[in-house]
């Protein structure tokens, strides 16, 4: 794994679905080693604007981008940027688990390595190590044959964490990684993240605003207001954001009063 | 804590299900609808010597609807009436195609057996006339030239038919429209249209003579619509996210659909190809019209007549024997079984990895 982190930064991001605007001037940075929370009430944009820092966004037919996502200091956009090399460098963890359902255990962590077309030499060692780091090596590792569907669902969500992690990203991106699973399983996922927090720059949407002041360091605030296209409203420390938002619609948000 | 799915089956104490309890006063009832419009029918066949058919239409059928009404206002008040028809309708028709169905393949067990025998299986037509004894000659040309003939069209069919449906499923193209119709046209047409085709292209011009492969191009415009329509529904339905998961890890799209979407579609595109094979197998004026027939076994798909069991079937039914009608309730029965161990040897292929791994 590289030992080197990137930093992220988004710039003047604007998202559009077909004719809809549905982001406005996005600015964030997202510095090394570091976890960011993005926060918002639904439909403001948060997985759309996720889904932009690794270019998955432009899998959707009717997508329009516009500005730039630097990863250090590279606009991903820029001409002659291939997608596949920016998603190896740029992991992802979606809403709901998706192992491979075809493939073992083993084979799901070892899939990355398989679909972008790289051998790995020191195979079995990269299995214990990924799944370690996702926290899960304890409960699968007299099972690593086992069908990767026979995990319950928090156990899927960290192996596809560590399937992730066995590309040895150097930005992790999670969409409500832990939207779909029980408490323990979600106290797993957050130890999980702030034990990655040192090696890699994490940013992670949620809903859960205990979430976002355990885990992040820094925090996010998405609103879209009447149908106008979604901004963010606050960024700052996790701490000012929840204890002293300058914005009141943020301070009316992470104490419940809409959304 | 952690939940691990136990995977080898254990004595469970027996499943009860409350929701499929019924009451009493609704088997008594049920019965009651059942048994009394059966048992007026019979005494009627018995006594007036109605003819079956006449009486089950003209007398039970009433009855029953009449019954199974009066047995639905009976337990679930005016609803039930609706309730009672809908019941003896889908009991009325499923049991019809389903005696229909059996009647076919029955007609087909029972008269082919008699034909049936090593000989018939391995033996060749050369040297029989129409009239020669069963104990002579076969459809051995016949099942390898259907084999064969099929064959061909499915090497090239199944690669067409993937193509054309990863177009339509994971590619952005503009002309999924085109396509789509295109298909549908295609799975209408008459498939002695398709072998009147081949036939003027390459036979009619002097191109070739009969030949195997002749009928292996007329098969193909029969079989593509098949295999690439349900070769598509069965990508359709791969999740979304299993694909997205694949490029989010980098993966260029060739490699998220081989490794990933192919094999999450394996079952569904085995049946696409089955149900090909089974849509041509018993096609029989495209081949009259490009392979033609021979008696003698013909392996070279290249050159000369060939022989295959739906041409053998047509020609010795046309003779009009006893014995060549034999013959061709035998080529039918051959038929018959060579889909049913399609059938079921592509089920046990597509299932015994995603068994093993359950
Ligand atoms: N594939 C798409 N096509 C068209 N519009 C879309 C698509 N995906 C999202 N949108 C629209 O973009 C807006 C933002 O959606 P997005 O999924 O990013 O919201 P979100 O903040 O992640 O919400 P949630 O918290 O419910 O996940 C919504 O108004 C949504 O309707
Ligand atoms: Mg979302």
């Amino acid at each position: 794994m590289s030992s080197r982190t990137y930093q992220l930064s988004a710039e003047n991001v604007n998202v559009w679905f077909g004719e809809r605007h549905v982001l406005k001037d996005v600015n964030l940075a997202f510095p090394s080693n570091q976890v960011t929370a993005l926060i918002g009430p639904s439909g403001c944009g948060k997985s759309t604007f996720i889904r932009t820092l690794n270019r998955m966004h432009e899998l959707i037919p009717s997508a329009g981008f516009g500005g730039k996502v630097l990863l250090d200091g590279e606009d991903i956009y820029g001409d002659g940027v291939d997608p596949v090399k920016v998603r190896l460098k740029v992991g992802m963890v979606f809403q709901k688990p998706n192992p491979f359902p075809t493939m073992t255990i083993q084979e799901n962590v070892l899939s990355g390595l398989k679909l972008s077309g790289r051998k790995n030499p020191n195979n079995e060692e990269l299995v214990e190590t990924s799944l370690r780091r996702a926290s899960i090596w304890n409960e699968v590792k007299d099972r690593l044959n086992d069908p990767a569907l026979s995990l319950s669902g928090g156990q899927q969500q960290r192996l596809c964490i560590a399937r992730s992690l066995a590309m040895g990203p150097d930005v992790l991106l999670m969409d409500e990684p832990c939207s779909a699973l029980d408490p323990g399983s979600t106290r797993r996922v957050e130890e999980t993240i702030l034990e990655l927090a040192p090696q890699m720059t994490i940013v992670i949407v949620t809903h859960n605003m205990q979430q976002a002041q355990r885990v992040a360091d820094q925090t996010a605030f998405f609103l879209s207001e009447d149908g106008n296209p979604g901004h963010v409203v606050e960024f700052g420390a996790t701490e000012q954001v929840f204890e002293q938002p300058v914005d009141p619609r943020t301070n009316d948000y992470v104490n419940g009063h809409f959304g | 804590m952690e939940k691990v799915i136990d995977l080898t089956p254990v004595a469970r104490p027996k499943a009860s299900q409350p929701w499929a309890r019924k009451s009493p006063k609704f088997i008594a009832s049920a019965a009651f609808a059942s048994i009394i419009p059966a048992a007026i029918t019979l005494a009627f066949i018995a006594t007036a010597g109605l003819d079956f058919m006449a009486a089950l239409i003209a007398i039970f059928l009433p009855l029953q609807v009449i019954a199974a009404a009066l047995v639905g206002v009976s337990v679930y008040g005016r609803r039930g009436i609706l309730e009672g028809l809908l019941v003896v309708a889908t009991i009325f028709f499923s049991s019809f195609v389903f005696v229909l169905l059996g009647s076919v393949i029955w007609s087909v067990v029972s008269n082919g057996a008699a034909a049936i025998s090593p000989s018939f299986i391995f033996q060749n037509n050369y040297y029989i006339q129409p009239k020669t004894s069963l104990e002579y000659g076969g459809v051995g040309h016949a099942i390898l030239g259907s084999l064969l003939i099929v064959g061909a069209s499915t090497l090239v069919t199944v690669p067409l038919g993937l193509a054309t449906a990863v177009y339509l499923t994971e590619t952005q193209g503009k002309s999924k429209g085109i396509i789509r119709t295109l298909l549908q046209a295609m799975a209408g047409l008459p498939s002695v249209v398709s072998g009147l085709f081949i036939y003027a292209m390459f036979i009619a011009s002097g191109i070739t003579t009969y030949a195997g492969w002749t009928g292996s191009l007329a098969l193909i415009p029969l079989m593509l619509p098949t295999v690439a329509r349900v070769t598509e529904e069965s990508l359709r339905l791969v999740p979304a996210e299993l694909r997205n998961g694949a490029l989010a890890l980098g993966a260029p799209a060739w490699r998220a659909f081989v490794q990933v979407t192919l094999p999450a579609a394996k079952s569904g595109i085995v049946t696409a190809v089955l149900l090909g094979v089974a849509r041509v197998i018993g096609e029989t004026a495209p081949l009259v019209l490009t392979t033609f027939a021979a008696d003698r076994t013909n392996l070279n798909l290249f050159s000369g007549q060939m022989g295959s069991l739906p041409t053998y079937l047509f020609n010795y039914i046309a003779f009009g024997f006893d014995e060549s009608i034999k013959r061709s309730w035998g080529a039918a029965l051959v038929i018959l079984i060579i889909v049913a161990i399609l059938f079921i040897s592509a089920r046990v292929a597509s299932g015994t990895r995603t068994k093993a791994r359950k």
